[in-house]
């Protein structure tokens, strides 16, 4: 067998595995972001959407972005995918399949970061299955999967449009339909902090994002020929790096203090940005990209609270606001030699052009992205019944009122339940 | 019946107050909901200025704590010894706002077992009193009903010198909070005197001044880097300044610290600052102190009628500011950190 199929396999399956374990990542950070109350609930639903994400993709998903013929927004062929291998593509099929899927995973993951304290049980269970069919597969589709805005040459080398635009924009329909939580703002519109419950949390939580990231950017070369994966990681890292420098320092240049969810949101915010471009730019750029994008998510924040959307955590300004910039970043950024689809940035020479194109990609996916999900979650706000917990559902913390137990059981179980336990 | 009890409170009342005159509400309030509603009903008639307003507070203290000691003498009988009831904090430099948390001790001058329970008793009285009215409960539990600071002037003694001994950001904190005592009901040289022991202290220690000093080092920022001024960005708060975390401290701080160096114990910051500047070496530094604190005081009571609880006096709403006000605010903040500097060089260096 040829070595270099097995070598690209074999990088795109660790890539893959990286990519999921990105999964465990969104756990620590959501957990951390949020209250002892919900900790267990908000654990347990980021692995059991992935399993979900998993099957549709499986089942549709999968056929509905790489499938051939279909319609303007979708493919439609390749359901039920069997492991059998194309020809052509130089590496084991169902290698590119599982690392596909982790994208659309993650995306529904960063999705339901909207739903963070608010949402009943059902509503998880559901839009996972309709995100997975009628919103992640459309932009993959348009922009990874031959449809129109691919061959507009729209740049997004590893989804920050795709995966992070797409999911926020669900977030962002999520939490308009949910309502902020109960103390989150007060009468006068000014908004209280809701202090996530334990800071080192978030912080491995966003360490784990930033080296699954490697999977998720450098893995998005599909091949090691030529270790171009090797400069996508770089780009990656010092994309990240910068981020959550400017953060730290816009934190404190308008605060006076140097705020750490903020440091860790510009982190991510880094990395969101690059997820576009980091095949398309060079590492000076990189470097602007995140600090740009450490600074936006600083502003991007205090702007969500202004306009009263709770957004638990920042999933809107991270993953949206960082996505849109990330996504333009290239029409900007994007050099001759490494435009390898689409034309250079306009720094580079490239005019206007590839910087319109990026601007319409933007627009239109997350208009799509935002007008689909609010539709469903609409229906099903109908259908169910009201998505929201009741209010002493929500006081009461999700892990007693969705699950009977607890995160943390010795914080909340009286002195006698405790007891009886040893 | 009636009389006799006058007559009795008037000895206990000259017994305990010496030096001090008593005012008196002619016996309209008996009770603190006669006190409270008088104190709700007139005190926006004293906010035209500071010293007006911390007039009317005095009066409602003292007549609080002549309730309070009219209950424990129907429990306990006649006070066993003198005593001498201060307070601290804002009350102490006669700087409260309309609404303002307790800081107070009792000193009495007898250590026995009967004195520690009628004081401790009326210490816990005047503390529920004074929350009744519409005193909030100092967070700090720096009240009279702790026994921490409601002591035979003995016992005060000894802790004001295990408090520097100890030498723990605690009991710095403690001391610093002490030298602002101003007795409202007793013997004010009892104050006087405990405060002297600091003084003697850092006679024989010079270094201890500079001990007091970095406890009170730490400066909110109030001005960012882009000369914007650093407001709360969540909560009720939101776009204002903490008052009194960021301009008020650093100009209380180092007048305190200055009086404490030159011994003067006076409580009031622009009183200590008139008798800082009888020595001419502070003439220079201290030029626009005077007028800058007034102005503050002046920003603490904007829209003060709109104003209901104790927090709302501590934050100021930047955006209600006019440009001109704005401009002022930042100069007295950055006067204010000049101020800590100079201070910083005196204590240091001697400069």
């Amino acid at each position: 067998m040829d070595v270099l199929y097995i070598l690209n396999s074999l990088w795109v399956m660790i890539a893959a595995v990286l990519v999921i374990f990105m999964i465990g990542g969104f756990i620590l950070l959501e957990v951390g972001s949020t209250r002892m109350k919900n900790a267990g609930h908000i654990a347990g639903k980021t692995i059991f959407t992935f399993g979900i994400a998993s099957i549709v993709f499986w089942a549709l998903g999968y056929g509905l972005i790489f499938g051939e013929g279909g319609n303007f927004f979708v493919g439609f062929s390749d359901f039920f995918y069997s492991g059998y291998e194309i020809e052509g593509i130089g590496l084991s099929t169902p290698t590119f399949f599982l690392f596909q899927l982790a994208f659309a995973g993650i995306s529904l993951t960063i999705a339901f970061g909207g739903f963070v304290e608010r949402a009943k049980l059902s509503p998880y269970l559901i839009f996972a299955v309709l995100y997975s069919i009628l919103v992640y597969p459309v932009i993959a589709h348009w922009i990874w999967g031959g449809g129109w805005l691919s061959e507009h040459g729209k740049q997004d080398f590893a989804g920050s449009t795709v995966v992070h635009l797409t999911g926020a924009m669900a977030a962002l329909a999520a939490t308009i339909i949910l309502k902020p939580r109960i103390g989150k703002f007060n009468k006068d519109g000014t908004a209280n902090k809701i202090y996530g419950h334990n800071q080192v949390f978030t912080a491995l939580g966003v360490l784990i994002l930033w080296v699954g990231w490697f999977g998720f950017n450098a893995g998005s070369t599909l091949g090691v020929d030529g270790a171009f994966f090797g400069f996508v990681a770089l780009n990656t890292n010092l994309a990240a790096g910068a981020g959550a420098v400017s953060a730290l320092l816009i934190s404190l240049a308008m605060d006076g203090k140097a705020d750490i969810p903020t440091m860790l949101n510009g982190a991510l915010a880094g990395l969101v940005s690059i997820t576009a471009s980091c095949a398309f730019v060079e590492p000076g750029a990189a470097i602007l990209i995140g600090i740009i994008g450490g600074v936006i998510v600083y502003f991007s924040m205090i702007f969500f609270d202004k306009m009263k959307v709770d957004d638990p955590i920042y999933a809107l300004s991270v993953h949206g606001v960082a996505g849109v910039w990330g996504t333009i970043s290239t029409g900007f950024f994007a050099t001759p030699e490494l435009a390898t689809v689409g034309l250079p940035g306009l720094f580079y020479g490239g005019g206007f052009t590839q910087l319109g194109v990026q601007i319409m990609g933007v627009f239109v996916s997350g208009l799509y992205a935002f007008v689909a999900s609010y539709i469903i979650l609409l229906v099903m706000n109908k259908a169910l019944n009201r998505l929201r917990v009741t209010e002493e559902e929500e006081i009461i913390g999700f892990d007693v009122s969705e699950h009977g137990g607890y995160g943390y059981p010795e914080a909340f179980d009286s002195k006698d339940n405790n007891k009886s336990r040893f | 019946m009636v009389i006799l009890k006058h007559l009795i409170q008037k000895t206990i009342i000259s017994q305990g107050s010496k030096r001090m005159e008593r005012e008196s509400m002619d016996g309209h309030c008996k009770t603190y909901q006669d006190l409270k509603k008088y104190r709700d009903q007139h005190i926006l008639e004293h906010v035209s200025s500071n010293d007006a307003l911390n007039r009317f507070h005095d009066f409602i203290l003292k007549n609080v704590f002549d309730i309070a000691l009219r209950s424990i003498i129907d429990e306990f009988g006649s006070p066993p010894c003198g005593y001498t009831w201060f307070v601290m904090g804002s009350a102490g430099r006669f700087e409260q706002a309309v609404i303002s948390d307790q800081d107070h001790g009792l000193i009495y001058e007898n250590a026995n077992h009967e004195s520690k329970l009628f004081f401790e008793a009326l210490g816990k009285e005047i503390t529920t009193g004074l929350h009744f009215v519409g005193y909030p409960y100092c967070e700090g539990n720096i009240m009279s009903s702790n026994p921490k600071w409601c002591k035979s002037i003995e016992a005060w003694e000894h802790q004001i010198k295990t408090w520097m001994e100890s030498d723990t950001w605690e009991s710095i904190r403690y001391l610093l909070m002490f030298y602002d005592a101003r007795a409202v009901v007793g013997n004010k040289e009892d104050v006087t005197v405990l405060k002297g022991i600091v003084c003697n202290y850092i006679d024989d220690h010079p270094e201890f001044l500079q001990r007091l000093m970095d406890n009170t080092m730490h400066l909110k920022k109030a001005i960012g880097i882009f000369g914007q001024f650093i407001v709360k960005n969540h909560g009720p708060y939101t776009g204002s300044i903490h008052l009194k975390d960021t301009c008020f401290f650093p100009y209380i701080n180092v007048m305190r610290l200055l009086s404490i160096k030159e011994k003067i114990m006076e409580t009031s910051t622009l009183v200590r600052l008139s008798h800082l500047l009888t020595f001419p070496r502070y003439d220079e530094a201290l030029v626009t102190f005077e007028e800058n604190f007034k102005k503050l005081l002046e920003y603490r009571m904007m829209n003060h009628e709109e104003k209901k609880e104790y927090d709302d006096f501590h934050y100021l709403k930047i955006s209600l500011l006019t440009p001109e006000q704005k401009k002022e605010l930042k100069r007295i903040i950055k006067d204010g950190k000049r101020f800590h500097q100079y201070v910083q060089c005196v204590i240091r260096k001697g400069c």
